[in-house]
Parts: structure tokens; C-alpha cells; sequence
């Protein structure tokens, strides 16, 4: 997922320009990029079918697979049958790997575990692909003859039959596999009742290695596939491929291989048709929207019979139970006082910058761990609502000219109500599927600023942010901004600490640990996770609002997927829920890799690898749940 | 419970099982001997599903032994102990309701490479469940609660067990599939497969039974030859609410 920017326009699979003319070519377009999710889909169908788990890390063996294919074509000189063979065969045995050393040890664990395990392989691989072939895109050509048939008002290319061809031969095989043979009689009992078929005999650790097999084999192929249809490759693919073979299977129903096929059909033709209408820049849009609709409309996916259960039924088990780890006040109090008085020290700017940046990410990790460990909404999206807070507290100051302290209060307040509202119509998820919610947002949120150019100024992003000011002092050296960002950081905090020992922090636990049990004690889950949202919202958004500021300039790009990723990585570190936990996460996260000097590069793929043996060893994180 | 003809067949001895800090079972001694159907009877939530998947291997005992034909099956994967001839009737028969009956009936055989003897014993088991006939290519879940207690029976039935491990076999059925499904089991156990039941409906259970145990919050408090069970004042003081119902 790493390197991916929220929107990414330029990976989207936008269609040839200048050889779409007509409807009948944004049609074949549409069925043609709908294969290719359709490869990824049906392998996350597959893999969610028998054990439950949205496996994030799919657009990475998709990377993985465009890369193979890049050294076979490029390097080996491999003839096209070969090439395809190679590429699903390497990316089958990477994804061996993955059930094998990074998710089977985890069968046990919590069920959040094999769901952020998959988030921290995803970005280990990017990162290990972009450390290997660098992030610059290349170019992967197809061999194919760059020629194009008429037909009837459109026109078709050997590539554009190849990935027909290759979908649906695909599609002939596992169908054959799942109704033949009995491995996949196997796969297809397991998906149904797990329990009741290893009764039968069944060897479940043979069934997940077979359907990581083939959700890697045909993920793999089809990221070759999309690098030959555009001729290019680069590491900004994963996440998008990741989230388009999500939307395409929850719209064809979690788990169901024949609706993930309709689904990625169904999403290519929307992407299709709408770029025709809108543009390019709204690809991306359309299949959010779609996935945020399907959510909130009918979870199960578009095919599921209505009396259908939700496949995910769980409560309570998401998240550790630990016992938090107690620190004594005396002791934080001391602490707090040490980094208070830390720039009357002789510090270097390069410290204090450091922590600054510490105690903005502290905020974020702050909200997060309210909502994702108090109330157990594990949102992959909370990048959005530094954005919001951001661009709603630049523009106030500029346009509006509102004082920049008052600026970010409304841009906290401002991410509290949208953030809000923006969610709300998920509340009634569950899950997997709030994470999948939240990442759609994120997602939406971005290209929406991306899109709305009269307000968010579009692609150019805002600039000339006036710099941090507090009753018209102006807050420029090192020290003031590290004691203004430090105190707001300390006040939220002690905000939040008071709040869980409440009533109110009481209730959200209580939701998390069964909502079911907690709706019939009457409380109401819309009002409480509104509230959590709110809080958390707010304090997401002053951190989004103080680094407007401090940045000077922003755009679409500046908040994305991976601070969101970082952010989880940060509460989980030091502990789902954990006030203190948080801080500490975040100064951890943020102070070592500067203590040991790790280069920018490198630090991806260390918080990949620091995300794995946190849910392998210690899922409570340092501090312990609460 | 062992009998004249030697070591048990299934031995469950001093089982100690806890579900995170709740002991569900304190002690327990169960045997089966070979050929002899055995019914642990119970109240709700006396520890009987309980003791089902300790032996199936769904759920290990914190302490004590589970030995199938003189070798502990505590080290063996829920596969492994099926392969070992251990076939179930789960609690509410979960049959995999998206396939076919026929798909249903011979996931059972999902263990025996033999296909030409699975086919026969397919055709077998339309003879023994005959109303089945019609039903091969239909969804089992669209099947009634009687129906699909025997696509769960002729399932278990085609890995050709040993033994067979039901949970409450008679449960929601009317009376005639009730009937229909004891009979049929007493056919499969004159067939020489052991039976284990666990059941709520203790005066038809022990009609049926060689021997039976009765368990209470997770303590074995009576045992013995369902025959002399049958009319023992103290069975009805025990627990047995089914009795009096039927
Ligand atoms: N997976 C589980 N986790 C925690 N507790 C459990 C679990 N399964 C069962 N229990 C508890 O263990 C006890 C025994 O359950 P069990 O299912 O064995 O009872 P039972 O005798 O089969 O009941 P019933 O007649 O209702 O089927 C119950 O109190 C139950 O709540
Ligand atoms: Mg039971």
C-alpha cells in the first residue's frame, strides 16, 4: 500500500483517449478493466469465503505479480504463455508465504489480528518492490501487435482479448476446481461451516493454503495484465488494486465467487461510464460512492437473499482483552513536566522538530484509539479528518481571515461534524466491514477535495497558509510551536482521560465488547458511536488544522493512506484504547527511526515489520488495552 | 462400563475443560464399549456439546485423557481423529446448506479415497434413507429438519466409522421422524458401529442405549445399564424434564 496517494489518478485504469470514441467502447473498456478486478476480486471472495478476512494485502501480490512479469518480459525475454505462467505461479508461492508465516500462527489470536497482519504484509512487500525496482514507473510491454479490430461502432485490441481470454479461462478453472475436485469441495465446505467440515476431514490449513494459492496466482496475473494494458507499472498500484477488488467483492457479497465476478463487471462499467460523463478524475469516486452505497444499503452485497446473516457475526472478540499496564500519576506528571521544560534546554531545532511532529501524530493516534479501541470501530480512513481539519482551518484563515487559533478550533470542529456525519450512515456495521467503510471514505473525502476545485483549489492544493499564531503573537521558532502543539496534545489527552473513567467511556466500552448485549441494555449505538466520532473527530481535526499551519501548503495528497496506516500502527503499539499508550506510540514511532538514523525509505517497510510482530507477540501493545 | 470383551473403545477419563476461567467439566470419566450405543444425558448447558467436541478434538481439555481404541487422541487435529473412525451428527446437524445433498452425502466420504466403494455405499445409504432418492440434486438447506437429520446421518455414515458421535439427533423433529431416527440408529449400531449420543430426551434415549451417564453442571452423576437407569427413582430427582413429557 505504500507510496499510494489517496486519489492516485494517474493509476486509475483510464481508458486509451484517443481510441475512445464511442459508447459501445466505454462499454468494452468497462468489461475489460472489470476482468482484470474481477481476477482480484474472486481471489479475495475465495479467501474471505473460508476464513472471514478481508486480505488487505492482495494489491500487493498484484504489484508483486506486474513486477515478475516486468523481469520475465523485460529481463528474461519470455514468451507471452510463459510469462503468464511464471507471474501465477511465483505469485502463488508468495502468497503460500503469506498463509504460512504470517497468518496461520495468528488462527487463534483475536480477530482483528489476521485483519492488520494482512495490512503490515502489504506494506512490507511494496516496500520490498520498491526497494528493489525504485518507485519510478516502467514500462511493460504487452508483445502483443498494437493493432485494433472495428466492431460494430468500436474497436478491440489482441490485448483487450488476451484479458477477456485469461478472465475467462479463469473463471472455467476454478469453476472446474470448486465443483470437481475435492480440494475444492473442500474450499467450498469450509466456507459454509467451518467446523462441520473438519467433522468431515477436512484439513483446513490445506484449504487456506489453496485459496491463498489461487487468490495470489490469479492477483498476480492480473497486475501483469493492467501493466501491459497501460504499458506501465509502478508501486502506487497495490492500494488502488486492493481497494477496487474490495469494492468489487462487498458488491457482489463478501465471500460469494460468482457475485465478485458480476460485482467487478459491474464496477468496470460504472468506472467506465462515468469517466465518459464526468472525467478521469472521477473514476475513482464512482467506485467508492458504489461501495459506500452498497454498505450502507445492503452489506451483504447485492445477490445475497435478504433473510441471509451477515457472514461476519461477531461482537466482543475483535479487539485483546488485557490488563493495562498502571503508570503512577506522579510519574506521567513528571514526564509531561520534563518535555515541558525540554526547550530550555540545549536541544537542536532538529529534536524539538521531531517531537512536534510527535505530538501531531499523538492527536491523530488519540482519536483513533478512542474510536478504533474504546468503541472498537477499526477505522482505516482516519487520515480524512486531518484533511478536513486542515483545509477547513487554512481557508478560514485565508479566505475568511478567522485568526489562526480560532481557525483551528473550527477546523476541529469542522472534522468533529463532517467526520460525523460522513460515517453515520455505517454505524450499523460491523467489523471488517467499518474498516472497509472508513477506507472508502478516506478515500472519497480525498478526491472529493481533489475534484472541488472552487473551494479546495483542486490538484494545486493551498499555499500561503498563514503560519501558527495565538492571540496575534505568531508562533515561528522551534520552542513556541513545540509549546503550543505539546499543550494542545496535553489538553486533548487529559480530555480523553477523564472521558473513559466517565459514564460515557463506560458505554463505549460496553458497545465494543457486545453491541448486541449493550443495545438491549438500552443504549442507543448510533448516539454513542456519534459521540466517539465527535471527540475524535475534533481532535484528529486540530491536528490536521495545527499542520495546515505549520506546512504553510497542502493538497489532495498531503493526508493519505499510509499516515492513516501509521496512525493504527501507533495505537496498536502502544495499546488499543490506551490514552498514555498513544503518546507513547507516537513519540516511539516517530523518535526511533530518527534515533537510529533509518532513512525515509526505509521506515515504511520498518512500520510494516513493527505492525507484524506487534500482532504476532504482543497484540495488546506495550501499555495494554483498556 | 468395559465390559467382558475388553478395553473400551472410547475413554474419556478424569477431563477437566474450561472455556477461559469457567470449568465446564470436573473429572470426567465416560467409556464406550465396542459395539454398545452410550447416551450422556443432561440438562441445557450441563457440558454434553461440550463433551462432544473433546472428543472430536474441537476444544482440548485442560486435564486428563480421551483414548479411541487404546491411543490418546488428545494430540491429534479434529482430521486426524475423523480418519481415525470417528464420524459426528453435530448439534443442529449443520449440513453445508449451499450444497447439494448428494455433495452433503459425500462430503462424509471426504476421507476414503475409494470411489468405487463410496459410490456403492451411496446407493446404500438410499436404501437405508430412501425419502433421499428425490432429494440428491436439491440445496440441503431447503431440506425439512427431519430430512436433513438424515442427509446428517447418511453423511456421517460414508467415511464408515467406527464410531458415531451424535448431539441431540431427535431435536425439533416430529414424532415420527423422532421414532425413525432412533430406529436408525439402532440399525447402524447392529451394523457394529458404536454409538455416543448425547441427549436431553432421556426416556427415549435410554430405550435405545446399551449404558448411559448423566451429567450435571459438568459432573457425572449417575451411570449405568440403561435397563436398570430406566426405572431408577433416582433419575427422575436427577434431572430429566423430557421424562415426564413423554
Ligand atoms: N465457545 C464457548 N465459549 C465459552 N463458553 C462456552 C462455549 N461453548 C459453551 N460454553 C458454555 O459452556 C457450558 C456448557 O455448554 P455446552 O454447549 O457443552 O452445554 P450443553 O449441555 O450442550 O447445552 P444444551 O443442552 O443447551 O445444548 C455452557 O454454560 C456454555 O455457555
Ligand atoms: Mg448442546
Amino acid at each position: 500500500m505504500a507510496g499510494a496517494s489517496a486519489s492516485a489518478a494517474s493509476h486509475s485504469l483510464a481508458p486509451w483517449g484517443h481510441r475512445v470514441s464511442s459508447w459501445l467502447d466505454y462499454t468494452i473498456n468497462g468489461l475489460i478493466v472489470g476482468n482484470v478486478y474481477a481476477l482480484v476480486a474472486v481471489g479475495l471472495a475465495l479467501i474471505f469465503g473460508v476464513s472471514r478476512l478481508i486480505n488487505f494485502a492482495q494489491g500487493s501480490i498484484y504489484l508483486v505479480g506486474a513486477y515478475i512479469g516486468w523481469v520475465a518480459v523485460v529481463q528474461l525475454h519470455t514468451p507471452l504463455p510463459l510469462t503468464i505462467i511464471v507471474v501465477a505461479v511465483a505469485a502463488a508461492v508468495v502468497g503460500l508465504i503469506i498463509e504460512r508465516f504470517g497468518l496461520r500462527p495468528l488462527q487463534n489470536s483475536v480477530r482483528i489480528a489476521p485483519l492488520l497482519a494482512t495490512i503490515g504484509i502489504s506494506f512490507v512487500l511494496d516496500q520490498l518492490v520498491m526497494l528493489t525496482f525504485s518507485p519510478n514507473p516502467r514500462a511493460l510491454p504487452s508483445q502483443l501487435p498494437d493493432v485494433r479490430f472495428q466492431v460494430g461502432g468500436g474497436t478491440i485490441g489482441p490485448l483487450d482479448l488476451l484479458i477477456a481470454g485469461v478472465g475467462l479461462t479463469s473463471a472455467l478453472l476454478l469453476f472446474a476446481f470448486l465443483r470437481y475436485s475435492k480440494l475444492g469441495w473442500a474450499v467450498r465446505a469450509t466456507a459454509q461451516d467451518r467446523d462441520a467440515a473438519m467433522q468431515m476431514g477436512v484439513d483446513v490449513n490445506r484449504v487456506n493454503q489453496a485459496v491463498f494459492g489461487i487468490a495470489a496466482a490469479l492477483g498476480g496475473v492480473s497486475g501483469m495484465l493492467v501493466g501491459m494494458y497501460y504499458n506501465q507499472i509502478d508501486t502506487a498500484m497495490s492500494l488502488q488494486a486492493t481497494l477496487k477488488g474490495v469494492v468489487a467483492e462487498v458488491v457482489g457479497g463478501a465471500g460469494n465467487v460468482p457475485g465478485a465476478v458480476i460485482g467487478s463487471l459491474l464496477l468496470g462499467l460504472v468506472e467506465s461510464y462515468g469517466v465518459a460523463v464526468f472525467g478521469t478524475s472521477y473514476r475513482n469516486l464512482f467506485a467508492f460512492l458504489l461501495l459506500v452505497v452498497v454498505l450502507v444499503l445492503r452489506p451483504n452485497g447485492l445477490f445475497a437473499s435478504a433473510r441471509q446473516a451477515p457472514p461476519e457475526p461477531l461482537t466482543g472478540t475483535f479487539i485483546a482483552p488485557s490488563r493495562p499496564v498502571r503508570i503512577p500519576r506522579w510519574a506521567l506528571a513528571v514526564a509531561a513536566g520534563g518535555f515541558a521544560v525540554l526547550p530550555f534546554f540545549p536541544v537542536s531545532f532538529y529534536v524539538l522538530q521531531t517531537l512536534i511532529n510527535a505530538w501531531l501524530l499523538g492527536m491523530l493516534a488519540l482519536s483513533l484509539t478512542l474510536v478504533a479501541g474504546t468503541i472498537g470501530q477499526v477505522s482505516l480512513g482516519h487520515a480524512a479528518l486531518l484533511a478536513i481539519g486542515a483545509y477547513s482551518s487554512a481557508l478560514l484563515s485565508l479566505t475568511f481571515s478567522v485568526p489562526v487559533g480560532l481557525a483551528i478550533i473550527g477546523g476541529g470542529l469542522m472534522s468533529a461534524a463532517l467526520g460525523t456525519a460522513l460515517i453515520s450512515p455505517s454505524f450499523r456495521l460491523r467489523g471488517h466491514y467499518v474498516s472497509i467503510a472508513t477506507l472508502a471514505i478516506g478515500e472519497i473525502v480525498s478526491l472529493v477535495i481533489l475534484n472541488w476545485e472552487s473551494v479546495t483549489r483542486g490538484p494545486i492544493g493551498i499555499s500561503g497558509i498563514p503560519p501558527l499564531s495565538l492571540f496575534g503573537y505568531d508562533l515561528i521558532s522551534p520552542p513556541s510551536i513545540y509549546w503550543f502543539s505539546f499543550a494542545v496534545m496535553v489538553v486533548l489527552a487529559l480530555l480523553q482521560a477523564r472521558l473513559l473513567t466517565s459514564h460515557l467511556g463506560r458505554s463505549f466500552r460496553a458497545i465494543r465488547d457486545d453491541d448486541v448485549a449493550a443495545r438491549a441494555y438500552g443504549l442507543s449505538l448510533n448516539r454513542y458511536k456519534s459521540l466517539a466520532f465527535i471527540f475524535g473527530g475534533f481532535a484528529a481535526g486540530v491536528s490536521g488544522g495545527i499542520a495546515a499551519h505549520l506546512y504553510s501548503y497542502i493538497n489532495h495528497e498531503t493526508f493519505n493512506t499510509q499516515q492513516s496506516i501509521l496512525a493504527l500502527t501507533v495505537v496498536i503499539l502502544g495499546g488499543l484504547g490506551n490514552v498514555v499508550g498513544a503518546i507513547l506510540g507516537s513519540v516511539a514511532l516517530v523518535g526511533l527511526p530518527e534515533v537510529f538514523r533509518i532513512a525515509a525509505e526505509y521506515r515504511i517497510l520498518i512500520y510494516g515489520i513493527v505492525l507484524l510482530l506487534l500482532v504476532r507477540f504482543r497484540p495488546q501493545g506495550l501499555l495494554g488495552t483498556i | 462400563m468395559t465390559n467382558a470383551s475388553g478395553e473400551p473403545l472410547l475413554a474419556l477419563t478424569g477431563v477437566n475443560t474450561f472455556y477461559g476461567q469457567a470449568q465446564v467439566h470436573f473429572d470426567l470419566s465416560i467409556s464406550v464399549a465396542r459395539g454398545h450405543i452410550v447416551c450422556l444425558l443432561g440438562g441445557n448447558a450441563s457440558g454434553k456439546s461440550t463433551t462432544m467436541k473433546i472428543i472430536l478434538g474441537l476444544v482440548k481439555p485442560r486435564s486428563g485423557e480421551v483414548s479411541f481404541d487404546g491411543a490418546s487422541l488428545l494430540g491429534l487435529s479434529t482430521p486426524q481423529i475423523v480418519r481415525r473412525g470417528i464420524a459426528s451428527v453435530p448439534e443442529a446437524r449443520r449440513l453445508f446448506a449451499d450444497m447439494s445433498v448428494r455433495e452433503n452425502i459425500l462430503m462424509g466420504a471426504f476421507v476414503r479415497n475409494d470411489r468405487d466403494a463410496v459410490a456403492q455405499d451411496l446407493d446404500k445409504m438410499l436404501t437405508l434413507f430412501p425419502k433421499l432418492g428425490q432429494r440428491l440434486s436439491q440445496r440441503a438447506g431447503s431440506l425439512s429438519g427431519g430430512e436433513q437429520q438424515m442427509v446428517a446421518m447418511a453423511r456421517a455414515l460414508m467415511s464408515r466409522p467406527r464410531m458415531i458421535v451424535m448431539d441431540e439427533p431427535t431435536m425439533g423433529l416430529s414424532p415420527l421422524y423422532v421414532d425413525r431416527v432412533l430406529e436408525l440408529i439402532r440399525t447402524i449400531n447392529q451394523e457394529g458401529v458404536s454409538v455416543f449420543m448425547v441427549e436431553q430426551n432421556a426416556s427415549l434415549a435410554l430405550e435405545i442405549a446399551h449404558e448411559a451417564y448423566v451429567l450435571q453442571t459438568g459432573k457425572i452423576v449417575l451411570s449405568g445399564p440403561a435397563r436398570a437407569l430406566k426405572d431408577d427413582p433416582r433419575i427422575r430427582d436427577a434431572y430429566l424434564g423430557g421424562s415426564e413429557a413423554a
